[in-house]
């Protein structure tokens, strides 16, 4: 008895300390006032409200205290993500932020800067090039450099513009991930340079100077002629004798692959003598293989302003986790700016309150997963745009953006970004118009001839392709099931589903829902013929739909547009394809109104299925803590930064 | 024992290919393709047939085998498309600091669990074993990841005592020159495998001592330090012996929890990583060193249980 008196002892405390230890783990990741479902339930209409996210930091932050010159930033690169990639013709395989605007874009100015401020708009006044001009019809674009100089003394010319555009036209895979096949540089017929600071495109049609300036030379970097040799034993060229490789397809061609193959050799990176010619603000000073970037001002910046902190550290972080305890515990080299994971997003008042501003600025993206048209058994019903509008009925953004995503989503219905707002795309994306009701999706689909059985399943009562029946290719008492794939692991995308699934069975449509890694999910949605294997996918849901980089107008031509690059839905619609070509090629001054038709079209048409976009510099972010101590962080519509701008306070 | 070795040695030859070639018929069956993985939603057709061509992914899957036995064959267990990096040079940087964080914590681990679970084992019911028990449940029970935010919250978060993350030298030496960051790290994973040794520990000594050799020992009036340090010490070792082989693998590759929450970077995310991007050579070349590990570790514990037992003969 004694015996077993003391083994209930011991099991009632270990049990007390494992309700102590669940009771402190509480405490440090509490729920905060989510409420863990969708907060309607019903066939009720919610309204529409103003996006609940933002704004981003539209002024740059300064603080009271004096200036100081000096001090190291620290900041966290998203976890698992760590630059891989220098040569700033990133290609799709490395496109990424930690690449492009968290790195080479501070080593190496692109031709035109974007973004500042939290607008998504062109920025002059940190571009190399100046603000550009067209004529002959625009058909000839005439880009005009302002003198700055590389960090080896040479000057930024025209030529460096070429080279660019060289090694871009020689790449056989066409691999940088701006590439849209047809257009930049498929669509410059030839280059000149009339003198060292000019540089003149012509190009094969008339296209619109807005579009043109924010989708296709948006993709120009500048890089020096030191890169232009296909070894390192080759002397570094200080200027164009005539007899460069580039100037030759094949020779191009060369010393793309020997600046690629520099690029993929990290270990080299801070040694390099290619990668250390910079006319960026920074240079680097370190990289190690984990991922810790080490950048040290660039003296021979040409730029204003000049740098004013002494080092800007990138630190890697294996999770999400990592980041916010990493945050927390402050220490020597306490994180300056860090992303907050959205996860942590219900402790962001104590977060700030240990000394940040959170600055909650959206990526220039929106968010949305498509189906496939073309799937050759419920591709017939995804075709029949009362079936797509229905179906956006069923969708929760104002419920799930509060009960799954912690307040840190914007509503999404259309193409065009809400937030941050472009003049350039003054489009009304703030009204909803499929407003979440369930009630809707049952009235749509009973008037196009179906039995709607709702818990059960609902089924094509009249065929036919009038409009009151079911569409071509739906056979009488054919129902509606089918798939969604959605990304594995993310609480948020897993409840949304879920809810979308419950609401869809309200109205009799059955879902079934399976999940897989992100790769696997964005590489099985692609566009495809009925009579292929691959073809058998119904829904994708990566959880990360579209950010518009380096493409900075919210134009349609690589997602909408008929056999565009991510039309993985396979739409095809010509009025669509002329809205489209309308904000490519219509006149200067028509930009934003087509614009407009384009987005208020795809609104109407919904070829894809809208949900709510997470804001911050990473998907899934609730924003970018930055210390109350830093001054001139501003938020980039784009992700860039620009550390020449920050400085410390005391 | 020599040729007890060479024979396990070629054993060992034969189950790593078994593995590959398991490993690789796999993960060719995972749906999707690398080249969309890898190029993303904005590459061309023109981009992906590339892609493929220069990978060899546009051949047969025997072939793609082939090729990666051959390079394997070479010292090269690959490229990571992911990383941008050889999967040798990856794993270069990262074991060593697999082995600081998973050696340290092993040397702890034992360093507590064997004396505190033969301790529990002679004071059997009483209260150090109840104790003991106690807290062993405890740190069995927790998940990893439960123990690590605790000891961030409290030493980190809360007290500033030690730092929340692992330091990061991209070296083990570099490591190892900031001890302060190691210590959450390692105290965290020490505590999981401490629970666990010592429960065996326990068992092992109790049974251990029940038998006649001990009993001869203590009738012959041997001092009882030394019927513990002699006769009851080396002989209940065996099942931490075997626990040790098998956990030689863990260290490398099973401390993905510890490295996600401390920042520390493994071949354990590494290999987590991988599996969610699709980055099949590095889990290749993982799976392919964790098979080779396993071998040897059990090659290492039978070698233990002859130096332990000098009855057991090969």
């Amino acid at each position: 008895m004694r015996n077993v008196t003391r083994r209930w002892a011991a099991a009632l405390g270990t049990v007390l300390v494992v309700l102590v230890a669940a009771a402190c783990g509480s405490s440090s990741s509490s729920s905060g006032g989510s409420s863990g479902g969708s907060s309607n339930q019903g066939s009720s209409t919610s309204t529409s409200t103003a996006p609940t996210a933002g704004p981003g930091l539209t002024s740059a932050t300064a603080p009271s205290g004096a200036r100081q010159s000096g001090g190291t930033v620290y900041y966290t690169e998203g976890a698992g993500a760590t630059p891989n990639y220098i040569f700033p013709m990133t290609s799709a395989q490395v496109c990424g932020t930690q690449n492009i605007s968290q790195f080479n874009a501070i080593l190496y100015r692109p031709l035109f800067w974007y973004g500042n401020d939290y607008k998504p708009t062109i920025d002059y006044s940190y571009s190399i090039g100046q603000q550009p001009t067209f004529s002959d019809n625009n058909q000839t674009v005439t880009i005009k450099l302002n003198p700055w100089k590389w960090s080896n003394g040479e000057t930024v010319t025209s030529r460096d513009v070429m080279f660019w555009i060289n090694l871009y036209k020689a790449d056989p895979g066409k691999n940088y991930c701006g590439y849209v096949p047809g257009y930049f540089p498929d669509n410059v017929t030839s280059v000149d340079a009339p003198n060292a600071q000019t540089v003149v495109l012509h190009l094969n049609k008339s296209y619109n100077p807005e579009w043109f300036t924010y989708n296709e030379l948006s993709q120009i970097y500048p890089i020096p002629l030191a890169w232009d040799r296909t070894s390192l034993s080759q002397p570094a060229p200080t200027s164009d004798n005539g007899h460069l490789p580039d100037a030759t397809k094949s020779g191009a061609e060369n010393v793309y692959k020997f600046l690629d193959a520099q690029s993929k050799d990290l270990g080299t990176w801070a040694s390099s003598p290619l990668w250390s010619v910079v006319d960026g603000p920074f240079k680097l000073q370190s990289f190690t293989t984990t991922g810790q970037v080490t950048l040290v001002p660039n003296t021979d910046y040409s730029g204003t302003p000049k740098p004013t902190i002494s080092k800007f550290v990138e630190l890697p972080f294996t999770s999400d986790a990592a980041i916010f305890n990493e945050i927390r515990s402050g220490g020597p080299s306490a994180i300056t700016i860090g992303n907050l994971p959205s996860a942590y997003a219900p402790q962001t008042s104590t977060v700030e309150g240990e000394g940040y501003v959170l600055n909650r600025a959206a990526s220039y993206s929106f968010n949305y997963f498509p189906f496939n048209l073309n799937n050759p058994k419920v591709g017939p019903i995804f075709m029949q745009l009362y079936f797509r509008q229905a179906f956006q009925h069923l969708i929760d953004q104002q419920g799930w953006i509060h009960a799954f995503l912690h307040d840190t989503a914007i509503p999404t219905y259309g193409p065009v970004p809400v937030s941050p707002e472009s003049p350039l795309a003054s489009v009304n994306a703030s009204t909803n118009p499929y407003t979440f009701s369930t009630q809707s999706a049952a009235t749509i689909l009973s008037s196009h001839g179906w039995k709607v059985a709702p818990n059960g399943t609902t089924t094509c009562e009249h065929p036919g392709t009038a409009a009151t029946e079911c569409g071509a290719g739906i056979a009488s008492g054919e129902g509606i099931s089918f798939n969604i794939d959605y990304q594995s692991g993310v609480a948020a995308i897993e409840s949304e589903m879920n809810d979308l699934a419950a609401q869809a069975k309200r109205v009799g449509i059955n879902i079934n829902l399976t999940t897989h890694p992100f790769t696997t999910v964005i590489g099985t949605a692609i566009a495809c013929q009925p009579s292929q294997a691959d073809c058998a996918w119904t829904a994708e849901n990566w959880g990360a739909g579209w950010i518009y980089a380096p493409d900075f107008l919210p134009t349609g031509e690589s997602l909408f547009g008929n056999g565009a690059v991510a039309n993985y839905e396979s739409y095809a619609d010509p009025q669509a394809n002329q809205l489209i070509g309308a904000t490519i090629t219509g006149p200067a001054a028509g930009e934003a109104q087509a614009l407009s038709n384009y987005a208020q079209y795809i609104e109407q048409q919904v070829p894809v299925v809208f949900g709510p976009t997470s804001i911050g510099s990473y998907q899934g972010d609730a924003g970018t803590l930055v210390a109350k101590n830093l001054g001139g962080y501003a938020a980039n519509a784009f992700g860039y930064m620009l550390p020449e701008d920050w400085y410390f306070t005391k | 024992m020599t040729g007890f070795i060479i024979r396990r040695l070629g054993e060992a030859i034969v189950v790593v290919l078994g593995v590959t070639i398991i490993t690789f018929v796999l993960l060719h069956l995972l749906p999707g393709s690398l080249a969309r993985d890898i190029l993303g939603n904005r590459a061309s057709p023109q981009a992906i047939a590339a892609f493929n061509k220069e990978n060899g992914l546009n051949t047969p899957v025997w072939n793609q085998y082939w090729l990666f036995l051959d390079k394997l064959l070479h010292g090269n267990l690959g490229y990571s498309f992911q990383y941008n990096r050889s999967v040798d040079s990856l794993l270069a940087s990262e074991l060593p600091r697999d082995l600081v964080l998973g050696g340290l914590s092993l040397i702890f681990s034992l360093a507590i669990a064997i004396p505190i679970g033969v301790a529990q084992a002679v004071r059997r019911n009483g209260a150090l074993d109840y104790a003991g028990t106690g807290v062993s449940f405890v740190l069995y029970s927790m998940p990893q990841y439960a123990i690590a935010l605790l000891l961030i919250q409290f030493l980190a978060i809360s007290f500033h005592v030690f730092p929340a993350e692992a330091p990061q030298s991209a070296s083990a030496i570099g490591m190892l020159e900031h001890p302060s960051g190691l210590v959450l790290p390692v105290a965290a994973l020490t505590l999981v495998t401490y629970a666990l040794f010592s429960r065996y520990m326990r068992s092992s000594a109790i049974d251990t001592l029940a038998q006649d050799y001990i009993r001869t020992a203590r009738a012959k009036g041997l001092p009882e330090r030394l019927v513990l340090t002699r006769h009851l010490l080396r002989n209940s070792l065996i099942a931490v012996v075997t626990l040790v082989g098998l956990s030689i693998p863990t260290i490398l590759t099973g401390t993905l929890i510890i490295e996600q929450v401390f920042n520390y970077p493994g071949a354990g995310l590494e290999y987590f990583n991988a599996a969610l991007r699709n980055d099949y050579e590095v889990m290749l070349g993982i799976t392919v060193l964790v098979g080779v590990v396993t071998v040897l570790g059990n090659l290492l514990a039978d070698i233990g249980y002859a130096i332990l037992d000098p009855r057991i003969r090969y």
